[in-house]
């Protein structure tokens, strides 16, 4: 910017500085609220049961790895099925609903709209309500308490947000770079792995992130669909509460275990979120 | 798949066949989607509204008898309507339902919104908030429900103890206890999980906006306010409308954060709750299904309004 005078451009400098200020003031104060009750937890986990409860709260105490110690041996088998439900059914979502969004975005039909609220009706239902029809349908594929029956839900439970989201993503690109690759010829592969999947790539990757993060928390049908075998993290979670009464202190420390992927993941992926969002701006 | 000879957009007769390999291909593309959810959640959706019109008590009864609309409503030998459309306790799930669903879903959109344009902007320590914002919504809700309960619980409560020090509580309550303020100790937990999930989708629709229109907008000396109202809030639009359908959707089926903490007291028993009650405390089947089909119904009612009053467009 060329200023004639500099007075009034050293001023607004100095105000968007004091701006900048209170702006990072903000978001510690943000930040602090919305990790408080997370600390509070995950500090519970090193006290032990009577240090838990005690009022006035105990901040300093000699912390203790006990309630690691009895969380973790049913605490491996449950994330390795976690992690499995989670990526598995979030690729599933995508491999099935990314050419379906497609179709429904670029080959836009007059049933396209009545496709897309049909999706979105299996969501008008609880969960509660389908839930033993659901039953008896998983008991005669022989799907229950399986990996790959409990894939198939989150599945499910995922794909009317994949389509809706990727569809609305898709729309966004321009339709003369489809026209374009008409007119030199390209086949509808190519115009959906050349053109549409590298232009929805910070779509997709906020949308992934979304679907994972609904089948990790999942616990209604995993209550009901798993009882050993396939059981995921939310239901050790569960199976923790009710077995040991209420054990606070024993509860965070494997709310914290469950939790513990989850930032791990997290910290990786906002990095890799965000530079997928800003490379990959449409226009 | 479609021929890739150069020269059909030329010439009108080929180029309508093309066409309609192309349309013939996008149906291929769509219909493993439909047989998934025509399976796994078609189907037990119709199962429940057959089972809706029938008496069914899975304890004692070896299978459904069909009994019309008797489950919604029925004259009593009296002459006086009975049945789930009569059902004040019903009504009631309803408007918790209700109320829970606008403010916490007004909550979030005003609060996601917010943490979205922070981050988006750029100053220091904005990758902490980046961070942070994800952590609530990606806690489990057991864990969450959890923890907030533990919270909020009357004794040794940190929340209660700071209530109780701030004036607002008296020994021996909570928030969560008392029937006037639960329902909004219930929508503070909702709102703190939740609005990282709307600030996550906002912000993916912001960084979607080319920057070249604010130095656009810069060079023609609009204010910040202005770029806001007339280029920001129009081009998030759609971002922002699938964000508020999938929210407002979930907000009128939520049971599991209330149900952990409040379990089926009335004050905060949602319709989902009410639901479970019916199906599972009181083991009647076919009366479960009918207040799910209700809950359909009423799901189904607010996303039309939703669709045609924000306009929602498909192409």
């Amino acid at each position: 910017m060329t200023t004639t005078s500099t007075s009034p451009a050293v001023r607004a400098r100095r105000g968007f500085h004091t701006r900048r200020w209170l702006l990072t003031l903000l978001t510690y104060l943000i930040t602090a609220v919305f990790l408080f009750p997370l600390a509070w937890m995950i500090l519970a986990a090193f006290k032990t049961e009577a240090q838990a409860f005690a009022t006035p709260p105990v901040v300093l105490f000699t912390p203790t790895l006990d309630n690691f110690h009895r969380a973790w041996g049913a605490y491996l088998p449950a994330l390795t099925n976690s992690l499995v439900a989670a990526l598995g059914s979030t690729l599933l979502a995508f491999v099935l609903g990314l050419p379906a969004a497609f179709a429904l975005a670029v080959y836009p039909t007059r049933r396209a709209q009545g496709v897309l609220t049909w999706m979105l009706s299996t969501k008008f239902m609880p969960a509660v309500g389908v839930i033993v029809p659901l039953f008896l349908l998983f008991r005669n594929l022989h799907l229950l308490d399986t990996l790959p029956g409990l894939i198939l839900m989150y599945t499910t439970m995922n794909l009317p947000l994949v389509v809706w989201m990727m569809h609305s993503y898709l729309t966004e690109i321009p339709a003369a770079i489809y026209e374009a690759a008409k007119v030199d010829g390209a086949s509808v592969g190519q115009e959906f792995f050349r053109i549409a999947l590298p232009l929805s790539m910070p779509g997709i990757s906020a949308t992934a992130l979304l679907a994972l993060i609904f089948a990790w928390n999942e616990v209604f049908f995993a209550l009901n669909l798993t009882s050993s075998a396939a059981a995921p993290l939310s239901v050790f979670i569960g199976q923790f509460k009710t077995s040991q009464g209420l054990f606070w202190a024993q509860l965070s420390a494997a709310a914290t275990l469950t939790v513990l992927p989850v930032l791990v993941f997290g910290w990786i992926a906002q990095r890799q979120l965000i530079r997928g969002l800003s490379f990959g701006a449409v226009k | 798949m479609a021929t890739s000879t150069p020269s059909t957009a030329r010439r009108p007769g080929r180029n309508r066949s093309v066409e309609a390999t192309r349309s013939r291909t996008a149906i291929w593309l769509l219909l493993p989607t439909i047989i998934v959810l025509a399976l796994v959640a078609g189907y037990p959706l119709l199962r429940t509204i057959y089972l809706s019109f029938t008496e069914y008590n899975i304890n004692t009864d070896p299978a459904p008898k069909g009994i019309g609309f008797d489950n919604y409503a029925f004259r009593l030998d009296d002459g006086t309507l009975s049945g789930l459309l009569t059902d004040p306790q019903w009504w009631q799930a309803v408007w918790t339902t209700v109320k829970f669903t606008v403010s916490s879903v007004v909550l979030e959109t005003l609060l996601g919104l917010g943490m979205a344009l922070v981050i988006n902007s750029k100053f220091r320590a904005r990758g902490l908030l980046r961070t942070a914002i994800l952590v609530p919504w990606a806690v489990p809700t057991v864990v969450s429900a959890q923890m907030w309960n533990w919270m909020y619980q009357d004794n040794f409560g940190i929340i209660s103890q700071w209530g109780r020090s701030l004036g607002l509580l008296e020994a021996g309550q909570s928030f969560v206890a008392n029937p006037n303020t639960a329902l909004g100790a219930l929508v503070a937990v909702d709102v703190w999980k939740t609005a990282p999930f709307m600030a996550l989708l906002i912000l993916a629709g912001l960084q979607s906006i080319p920057s070249d229109m604010y130095e656009a907008a810069d060079v023609d000396g609009a204010s910040k306010v202005r770029q806001f109202f007339r280029l920001t809030l129009p081009l998030l639009t759609p971002a922002l409308l699938v964000a508020l359908i999938f929210r407002t959707l979930d907000a009128l089926r939520v049971f599991d954060m209330p149900y952990i903490v409040k379990g089926n007291a009335p004050e905060t028993m949602t319709m989902s709750i009410y639901a479970r009650q019916q199906m599972i405390d009181n083991a009647q089947f076919g009366y479960g299904s009918a207040v799910s089909v209700l809950i359909f119904l009423i799901i189904m009612i607010f996303t039309v309004i939703y669709v045609t009053s924000l306009r929602v467009r498909f192409d």
